[in-house]
């Protein structure tokens, strides 16, 4: 089972951790663009071949936009525009792809977890939200693999048997 | 009590009761269970119980958090952002089928180290502490990542796994806290102890095996 919801929440996730390294007054232009990439892109019709290539180009968008959070102390009003864009045109087209465009209403939300992560940031440092993105670039990274899998060795015994 | 001291009990106070429910909920589930069967037919759940389920692994993420937290800046964030990458890379190798050393000595002497580690108070270079975290992070991912592909979700399987995973890091992290407090520095090695000693334990069983 592959669904679109996944990829795209996490790519709003870290899209929102992004935003809260953001100065405020990026917040709505971003998410602004956010909202009228996908819009744009949902009504562009897509071949279906692409598929693959845009999940990897989702997962790969994850890792970027995570990795904004981990190395850097904060994110520009620019670099800020750029990731919405770039996750506004992953998630339409991982979703329009897979044939689920109400999925983004599940996904979409999750950028909004941009207001707790920027409270826990101003509260308690960059720490706990660099740990937090950190735990998204891992799924992701394992995301990648998955698709670049040949075999599935599930059948396994597992470590405690 | 001063503003201060009033707000440092409050912390502790909430601390204590976070590690509580934590412990709670990692006793609540089986430690068996959820390890008996070979493939997974779960999502997000199965992926964020299954951290839990295994005791090896349970304690060697707590381990993780506790020495990182014992150890203080910047190793408290630094170990919890090491082991999930590379647990990663072990998860791929476990992917792929490339062989390893025995995988389950392998985990059950990270808790052993981990363990000793905390109850000696040994502090390592910053470097030296990430090599001996990411060298045994790579037995726990290769052991995961075997399974990983057989989930009906993997994806959401691996997000739960992750999840929990740190927030194990967190709760390990939030016993380390103790240390601040005047026993604490005990009451953490005397966990690293109980944690070595369950290592011991399951090397014993791994070798014996």
């Amino acid at each position: 089972m592959r669904g679109a919801i996944a990829p795209s929440a996490l790519l709003c996730a870290a899209l929102g951790l992004a935003l809260a390294f953001a100065p405020r007054n990026a917040w709505a232009p971003s998410v602004l663009a956010l909202l009228s990439t996908v819009a744009a892109l949902t009504f562009v019709a897509m071949p279906r071949a692409w598929l693959e290539g845009a999940f990897l180009g989702c997962w790969i968008s994850v890792i970027t936009t995570a990795g904004s959070v981990q190395l850097f102390a904060k994110v520009t009003s620019r670099a800020a525009l750029i990731l919405a864009i770039n996750a506004g045109a992953w998630s339409s087209a991982i979703t329009g792809l897979s044939g689920s465009s109400l999925d983004l209403l599940e996904a979409l939300p999750w950028v909004l977890i941009l207001w707790p992560a920027s409270w826990v940031s101003r509260r308690h440092g960059q720490v706990p939200i660099k740990v937090g993105s950190s735990w998204l670039t891992a799924v992701a990274a394992l995301s990648i693999a998955l698709q670049l899998l040949p075999v599935t060795p599930g059948y396994l015994p597992d470590h405690m048997e | 009590m001063s503003t201060i001291s009033r707000h440092q009990a409050w912390r502790a106070s909430d601390l204590a009761r976070a590690v509580l429910a934590l412990t709670s909920a990692s006793l609540v589930c089986n430690p068996v269970a959820a390890h008996s069967g070979t493939g997974l037919p779960g999502g997000w759940a199965a992926g964020f119980m299954h951290p839990l389920s295994g005791i090896d692994h349970l304690l060697a993420m707590i381990a993780v958090g506790l020495w990182g937290a014992f150890l203080g800046r910047p190793l408290i964030y630094v170990l919890p952002v090491v082991f999930p990458t590379m647990m990663v890379v072990g998860a791929v190798l476990g992917m792929f089928a490339v062989p390893l050393p025995p995988v389950q000595i392998g985990i059950a002497l990270s808790v052993l180290m981990l363990g000793s580690c905390i109850a000696l108070a040994i502090s390592p270079p910053i470097w030296a502490a990430c090599l001996v975290v990411a060298l045994f992070a790579i037995f726990h991912g290769d052991a995961h990542g075997k399974e990983l592909p057989s989930a009906a979700d993997p994806v959401s399987y691996s997000a739960g796994f992750v999840l929990a995973t740190g927030l194990l890091h967190v709760s390990g992290i939030a016993l380390g806290s103790l240390t601040a407090r005047p026993i604490g520095a005990i009451t953490t090695r005397s966990f690293g102890g109980l944690i070595a000693i369950g290592g011991a334990w399951f090397l014993f069983r791994a070798i014996r095996t």
